[in-house]
């Protein structure tokens, strides 16, 4: 067999045990479906303070971070729950409020950014936008392409996240990684941050990764460390794994500490989490 | 002739009669009735159209309806898997033909407005973006838009904040469609259970009337793939007008 490397796992405390306060994190997945929802929970737990948070379309994620106090910043094309969810409630409050400084973009604005890291570049080029008042608001430059064609571009500045969370179905001790279904942005976000950890739902052979190779979407040279965490997308779905609990979505709504108390509880990581700090303790 | 529709079937139904045979039409996130009304399409109309949605799918025939757009039952069926950077990566190089963009305020050039209420910095309430729709508009050759409410807070002749622009074509509302007519939206046709009166009065910018008509009532086929669609009613009393 050959040599992988170093190997990558770890728990989930350990994990987030490795983002600092005042990190900018791209989180994977879009509204409800395969968010690391588990390792945003461990953010709160840990008592993160002054994230970014950078992703397209947060939900759950975003609105939980704000209802910790967690979030200083956020970077975002929508945010919602979704469905007849509606309106984020402690995000929208936290953005109306001024507790956090919301960066508006359009989604694929956002990605730009994203793929001028991704690229190595200081911006990126991007179809559209003219029209849309996010321009001005965010000092968005348009330029005229320099090949004489008379068309003006505009071009959004390179947005490099610290940190990238992905969760995944699939993921060797390696860190190589599976995601079935869509990937939504996450092959652009894996490639834009400086640094990426993983959360997964299953621990899988490298050599059963080897018989289809062009199944894995992250390799696992380009992963920092990976934890195991079964149902780490709840209360949202992963794509041929599990729905979304909506029940379990409505009572994270429902505005008091009991309830938010009763959530962190119901959740599938809890018992690991309560194991890991009690050894911890020893 | 007798007309019964609901402010759910007018918006889902007439949704689904901007498909168009043969094109590649796109759902998106937050969008309910444009993913009942592609799925009503493939039920209730005999042409072919490319369904893309936002959950990766391409010409899927879920199982389940879910009850958020995004959700990967709306992929189960799908050939193949169509991701976020290549459905906007397509609209950018014009190779999508209509897409659904939800708005909160539109005015009468079709501009729509999903940032905010009051001013962008100091908001009455923040809504919650635009997702993709400031470079979807600009970009897709022909854009669906629609609001639960027809009303003149909805339809503004102001907007509080242009969101997106571009080549927003029809809104539809539960009493009223507009068709987009030399750079503005004019009333294609009305539902019969209000007034035309009753659209102007509800209605916040002034529009061109002279073309419109009586809304052609549903099909059964229309009603009959709605209610396979929605047969416990679950989407329907989603819809608060």
């Amino acid at each position: 067999m050959g040599n992988y490397g170093p190997k990558k796992l770890c728990t989930l405390n350990a994990l987030i045990e490795r983002i600092p306060d005042d990190t900018s994190i791209a989180l994977g997945g879009v509204f409800l479906h395969r968010g690391p929802f588990a390792a945003v929970r461990e953010l709160v737990r840990q008592q993160k303070r002054n994230l970014e948070i950078i992703k397209t379309a947060p939900a759950y994620d975003l609105d939980l971070l704000c209802r910790s106090g967690a979030v200083s910043k956020a970077q975002a094309g929508i945010i919602a729950m979704e469905g007849n969810f509606g309106l984020a409630p402690w995000s929208r409050k936290a953005i109306e409020k001024k507790e956090i400084v919301l960066i508006e973009h359009a989604c694929p604005t956002l990605i730009a950014g994203m793929r001028a890291a991704r690229y190595g570049l200081p911006f990126q080029p991007i179809a559209g936008v003219h029209g849309s008042e996010l321009a001005a608001l965010n000092n968005w430059k348009a330029i005229k392409d320099p090949y004489g064609s008379g068309k003006e571009v505009y071009v959004i500045p390179a947005i490099v996240p610290d940190v990238a969370i992905i969760h995944v179905h699939e993921m060797d001790e390696y860190g190589n990684a599976r995601v079935f279904g869509s990937p939504f942005w996450d092959r652009v976000i894996t490639r834009a941050a400086k640094r990426l950890l993983l959360t997964a739902e299953r621990i899988v052979s490298t050599d059963e990764l080897r018989k289809q190779p062009e199944l894995t979407l992250i390799p696992g040279f380009m992963v920092e460390a990976a934890a195991h965490v079964p149902r780490g997308a709840w209360p949202g779905s992963m794509s041929g794994y599990y729905d979304i609990d909506y029940g379990a979505v409505e009572n994270y709504l429902i505005d008091s500490t009991d309830t938010l108390e009763t959530h962190f509880n119901d959740a599938p990581e809890a018992e690991a989490q309560t194991a890991t700090y009690a050894s911890n303790e020893d | 002739m007798t007309y019964n529709w609901t402010p759910f079937s007018y918006l889902v139904i007439n949704l689904a009669r901007q498909i168009r045979p043969n094109e590649r039409t796109f759902s998106g996130v937050n969008s309910n009735l444009p993913m009942l009304a592609c799925l009503l399409a493939k039920r209730a109309y005999d042409f072919h159209y490319t369904f893309l949605n936002v959950a990766g799918g391409v010409e899927a025939e879920p199982t389940t309806i879910p009850h958020s757009s995004s959700d990967p039952a709306i992929v189960v069926g799908s050939p193949a898997v169509f991701d976020q950077e290549d459905f906007y990566d397509l609209s950018a190089r014009g190779g999508l033909d209509m897409v659904y963009l939800g708005c909160a305020q539109i005015d009468a050039l079709g501009r729509t407005n999903v940032s905010a209420i009051g001013s962008w910095h100091e908001p009455k309430v923040k809504l919650p973006g635009g997702g993709g729709a400031a470079v979807l508009m600009p970009t897709a050759r022909r854009v669906v838009t629609w609001r639960t409410e027809h009303s003149k807070r909805a339809l503004v002749e102001k907007l509080d904040f242009i969101t997106a622009a571009g080549n927003l074509q029809t809104l539809v509302t539960p009493i009223a469609v507009f068709q987009k007519r030399n750079g503005r939206l004019a009333l294609e046709s009305w539902n019969p259970q209000v007034s035309l009166a009753d659209v102007v009065k509800q209605t916040g910018f002034e529009f061109d009337a002279a073309l419109a008509t009586n809304t052609e009532p549903a099909t059964a086929r229309e009603l009959d793939a709605l209610s396979s669609l929605d047969p416990d009613g679950a989407f329907e009393s989603e819809v608060r007008i």
